[in-house]
């Protein structure tokens, strides 16, 4: 009755525009990756040259920097919007007068262009201008300086991430939560099941698929960072994540060594890729179960 | 469950201490661009001052009487939206297929669609030139620089999205409905139009919010495949940062001027953001 | 009604004034651009005043002596440099004309990326306006030039890195008297690095004892930014006698064992002298690029410094944005001994004579029409009021027009200062690799910076990381 063929159709404008500006500048850049090409270089154009570009990347302590860099920011910051998102999505379940207008404001960091939120952060935790260092030296006599200590820059740069993104978080959980049965929860009450034991054997199994996919979202998102982090530290110290790093080492203005800068961004997608198949799989193994 | 006015008290009491804070903490950097906006460039140094000292608007009226900003603006306009209802429309056709018909590696095309957000923009942005410059022109005529080259782009990163979100809501829509209004006489368009767009019109209009605000939000893309007549209005906030000095003033008022379309979009349509989010959560 | 007429006069002597200046110009910029009228010629630059001006006003002058439309890109540092190379190495013809930042030439000229300006006026006479003279610009254009002396941009704007001072700071009896006392002599505008740091202590600690925001000195240490090695390489690094990055072209090394010097004992005296220097430094120092850098002095909050030229006309005399208009002092940037006598003997140079020029791109489709805007940019009549509205002088006759010597007085003699003494300073050195190994470098400095390196380690493992990258480059050993 439901012939393939119109299923493709239907599927074929998505495809084609996701082949072309997708696909083929991937392959562009997967053909590239294997060539020397450097701008910059005594010799012109296109060199091939195997698989040095990889060999180099191994060895490259930025790139390695980058990466750990990018896993840390990863985990702190993802991990808080999580926690976060879910405590202020529960607090949201709850009727009381007033509660759209809270909403309506906690989602207004969503709204912000990324490098508008970079220069607003920049503003504030710079010395000179900004009030976060200022006030951290008169109340606490704390040195906070971004460009001088590295871990208060990448911590910056999470907390960015953590005000500009929870509540996206928020926004899912809540959809996640407002979606759960009643039954199931009451009838764990019932059967004298404590809040802690609600939340694990009933709440958190019905939300797994809006978790997950809010967690898988959230990882490629911050793994393309550029705009926010760039406005805010330039990319240093401590938050050369993996898309600054690719950025700088592709940028003409910096490099322009566009072999290797495509071979990093191959092995950073390829990274992301297994990442996100593994949360795939937990996922959509999860959907099955239910449809068949 | 009877909870007497004491307790009453204080829980509304705690749960308005928490959200205050929430608040407190939310606006503290919109507030410091309110307040940076409405500062001569002088005044932005020295001892910091959360207070606004006064109302100084000049950095608006620059920004909004600039004609280039006006052409931004528009190009914002027409390209977020463009791309949205393009999104949209396309992703709902792109899940109905997924979702209604055995097609041969159903999977592994939806993993694909999904791959494409995760590419490294910055790595793209060589190949997309080269495309947008010299693959597509026509005589005179390039993708680079038009509209139409960034309303097709952010597809790469909106229609992902919109599918893994949409992908849920339809598989959620029982396929008995469909079979009901075929059974009834209606074909393809009939059964899109009488059963799947009402019935994920949430799940819709959250995709079709989101594609605008993350198309609204893009730098990179349109910085490095515009140059003066598509050009957007977040690269026009880079340009503020320059060697003879940033422009914090009107960079900030920049940033609440754009910041406005947006806020009014998502105040109005908060409703349909929680409904369309469950990402095919098991409805009941 | 007086107001009307004197209105009207006002336009009739405006009118006047108009014909008699340009008149015969006027026809012959129509008569040879004739075959070109209605062509749209486009170009990218980074959003400056300099380029701010030519977009707002000399384009529009052009297009309506010629007929030929300018569309004009201003961006900024990053895209315009993204923009113009993709440009050029993809071969797209989008640009026909691109702002060269000057350290970036010798790059576009080993990929052959330029049209060669000499070669191209002389093959189109009947292109070339009387009013256009190469020889006409100041040494500045030597650094646009290739080996046989051809011109390949017309430069547009031209600064040196100056020392600033904070004149009211300087010559407050007071302060004077307190220095004097503590450090034995008379407190003046540093000559000496010895006397610099003096100066930079004094002051930080004179700022912390009022209370004030004031710090000794400017560092543009931005760890996450390549402003920080360029500080270093272009400004302290030559001022101690350390020139050319310290690499050896010729022996394709930057390791003083092979002929380089960037590991060698001057470079490690400089920037050793140039991190003491942090402390003494506005705590925003870490996070300063250029601009910043400026803004911090604008502020206030720094006695003395190392500021591009480009800053020092606003820094000293617009209001809107400066704290420390009429108090800027202008000096040459403190040396080591001898190093001013070699770099006036052409053995050297004491800083960075920064700028950029417009080249056009060989992929350009309308490379006659660029050239005729070229020469309209190039040409004296235009650049006294593009000076005045930019602090930007290319041409060694704008330094006499009345309009410049009025704003050199307001400026501490900056432009007597850049006419003078402009030939002691060096554009970048000739390296087609330029950026590429600067990005090698940045590592190391900013290393340096945050404490994790000490110098001498930061410059032999960046000497090291310079000698890999040139080997892989092809200019290496």
């Amino acid at each position: 009755m439901r012939n393939p063929r119109v299923g493709w159709a239907l599927l074929s404008p998505t495809l084609i525009i996701l082949l072309i500006f997708g696909f083929a500048p991937f392959l562009y850049v997967l053909v590239v990756g294997f060539f020397d090409w450097n701008v910059f270089s005594a010799q012109d154009g296109l060199v091939f040259s195997g698989l040095d570009n990889f060999r180099r990347l191994v060895f490259d302590e930025l790139f390695l920097t980058s990466v750990g860099l990018t896993i840390r920011f990863a985990v702190f910051a993802i991990g808080s919007e999580i926690v976060l998102g879910f405590v202020l999505a529960q607090m949201l379940t709850r009727n009381f007068p007033g509660k759209s207008l809270f909403r309506i404001i906690h989602t207004f960091p969503l709204m912000v262009a990324p490098i508008a939120v970079g220069a607003v952060w920049r503003l504030l935790v710079i010395p000179g201008f900004g009030p976060v260092p200022y006030f951290l030296d008169r109340w606490f006599d704390l040195t906070y300086q971004i460009g001088s200590y590295p871990d208060q820059a990448l911590m910056t740069s999470v907390i960015m991430d953590v005000w500009h993104w929870t509540p996206f978080v928020t926004l899912t959980m809540l959809a996640g939560l407002s979606s759960i049965p009643r039954e199931p929860v009451e009838q764990a009450k019932v059967d004298g099941a404590n809040r802690l034991q609600v939340f694990w054997y009933v709440t958190l199994p019905f939300l797994r698929p809006v978790l997950l996919t809010t967690v898988f979202i959230r990882i490629m998102d911050a793994i393309r960072t550029v705009d926010e982090v760039w406005m805010l530290a330039g990319g240093g110290p401590g938050t050369r994540f993996s898309g600054i790093y690719i950025w700088r080492v592709t940028s003409p203005a910096a490099s322009a060594d566009w072999g290797y800068g495509s071979a990093v961004s191959l092995i950073t997608l390829y990274l992301t890729i297994v990442l996100c198949w593994l949360l795939f799989i937990a996922i959509s193994g999860r959907r099955k179960g239910e449809v068949e | 469950m009877t909870t007497s006015p004491r307790r009453r008290f204080w829980r509304y009491f705690s749960t308005y201490a928490f959200w205050a804070l929430m608040t407190l903490i939310t606006l503290i950097p919109i507030w410091w661009m309110l307040v940076v906006s409405m500062r001569t460039r002088v005044e932005l140094f020295g001892r910091p001052n959360l207070m606004l000292s006064r109302i100084y608007l000049e950095n608006y009226s620059n920004v909004l009487t600039d004609s280039t900003f006006q052409r931004y603006m528009t190009n914002s306009l027409v390209v977020s939206t463009a791309n949205a209802l393009l999104v949209m429309i396309l992703a709902l056709l792109a899940t109905y297929a997924l979702s209604r018909y055995k097609l041969a590696g159903r999977d592994n095309i939806f993993f694909w669609l999904i791959t494409n957000r995760m590419a490294p923009p910055a790595a793209f942005l060589l190949p997309l030139y080269i495309m947008f410059t010299r693959t597509f022109r026509l005589g005179d005529w390039t993708l680079f620089d038009t509209q139409l080259g960034l309303i097709l782009l952010y597809c790469v990163f909106n229609l992902p999205f919109a599918i893994w979100l949409l992908k849920g809501v339809v598989d959620g829509i029982p396929i008995e409905l469909d079979d009901a209004a075929m059974i009834d006489g209606a074909g393809l368009w009939g059964v899109l139009r009488h059963v799947i767009i009402p019935l994920a019109a949430p799940g819709l209009a959250v995709t079709g919010i989101l594609s605008w605000i993350f198309a609204w939000n893009e730098y990179l893309f349109a910085a490095n495949l515009t140059s003066v007549v598509a050009r957007t209005i977040t690269t026009a906030l880079a340009e503020f940062v320059t060697v003879t000095g940033t422009n914090w003033g009107e960079l900030a008022a920049m940033s609440m001027i754009t910041l406005v379309p947006s806020a009014i979009i998502v105040i109005f349509a908060q409703r349909y953001i929680v409904m369309g989010l469950t990402f095919g959560a098991v409805k009941e | 009604m007086k107001k009307c007429f004197t209105i009207v006069l006002l336009i009739a002597f405006a009118l006047v004034a108009n014909m008699s200046l340009v008149s015969a110009d006027d026809m012959w910029w129509a008569d040879a651009a004739a075959p070109y009228a209605g062509t749209t010629i486009r170009g990218v630059s980074e959003s400056t005043p300099p380029s701010n001006y030519v977009a707002d006003v000399l384009a529009a002058q052009f297009t309506e002596l010629t007929g030929i439309n300018v569309e004009f890109e201003t961006t900024s540092w990053d895209q315009m440099y993204s923009k113009a190379i993709n440009d050029m190495e993809a071969n797209t013809g989008i640009y026909d004309f691109v702002y060269i930042e000057q350290d970036i030439i010798y790059s576009y000229l080993a990929q052959d990326y330029l049209v060669n300006l000499t070669q191209f006026a002389a093959d189109n006479m009947d292109l070339a306006s009387a009013d256009y003279d190469e020889m006409a610009f100041t040494s500045f254009a030597d650094y646009f030039k290739n080996a046989d002396g051809d011109l390949f941009g017309v430069p547009m704007e031209a600064f040196v890195k100056v020392y600033l001072y904070r004149k009211d700071l300087f010559e407050d009896a007071d302060i004077m008297a307190a220095f004097e006392e503590e450090y034995g002599y008379p407190l003046a505008p540093a000559e000496t690095f010895e006397q610099y740091a003096d100066n930079a202590m004094f002051f930080t600690a004179y700022g912390e004892m009022m209370d004030m925001d004031l710090w000794g000195t400017t560092v543009q240490g931005s760890t996450g930014h390549p402003a920080s090695t360029y500080e270093f390489l272009e400004s302290i690094g030559p001022s101690f006698g350390l020139y050319n990055w310290g690499i050896n072209l010729d022996a394709g090394s930057a390791q003083s064992a092979n002929g380089g010097a960037l590991d060698g004992d001057t470079a490690v005296e400089a920037l050793s002298f140039w991190l003491s220097m942090l402390p003494y430094a506005p705590p925003e120092a870490t996070s300063s690029t250029w601009d910043e850098v400026a803004s911090s002095f604008a502020a206030g909050r720094a006695a003395q410094g190392w500021v591009y030229g480009e800053n020092a006309a606003w820094i000293a005399t617009d209001e809107s944005r400066s704290a420390v208009t009429g108090n800027v002092g202008v000096r040459l940037p403190v040396t080591a001994p001898g190093v001013i006598e070699a770099a006036q003997m052409g053995e050297g140079y004491i800083g960075y004579y920064d700028g950029g020029a417009f080249g056009i791109p060989h992929s350009s489709r309308n490379k006659e029409a660029t050239l005729l805007w070229l020469q309209f940019i190039g040409q004296p009549a235009v650049q006294a009021e593009w000076a005045a509205a930019g602090a930007r002088i290319t041409h060694t006759a704008t330094f006499d027009d009345p309009l410049i010597a009025e704003q050199d007085m307001k400026v501490d003699g900056y432009y007597t200062l850049l006419e003078e003494q402009g030939p002691l300073f060096a554009g970048a050195p000739p390296f087609p690799f330029h950026a590429q190994v600067r990005e090698i470098i940045d590592p190391f400095i900013q290393r340096a910076i945050l404490g994790e390196l000490s110098p001498a380690d930061a410059l032999s493992q960046a000497a090291m990381a310079v000698d890999e990258e040139l080997a892989r480059l092809g200019y290496g050993m």
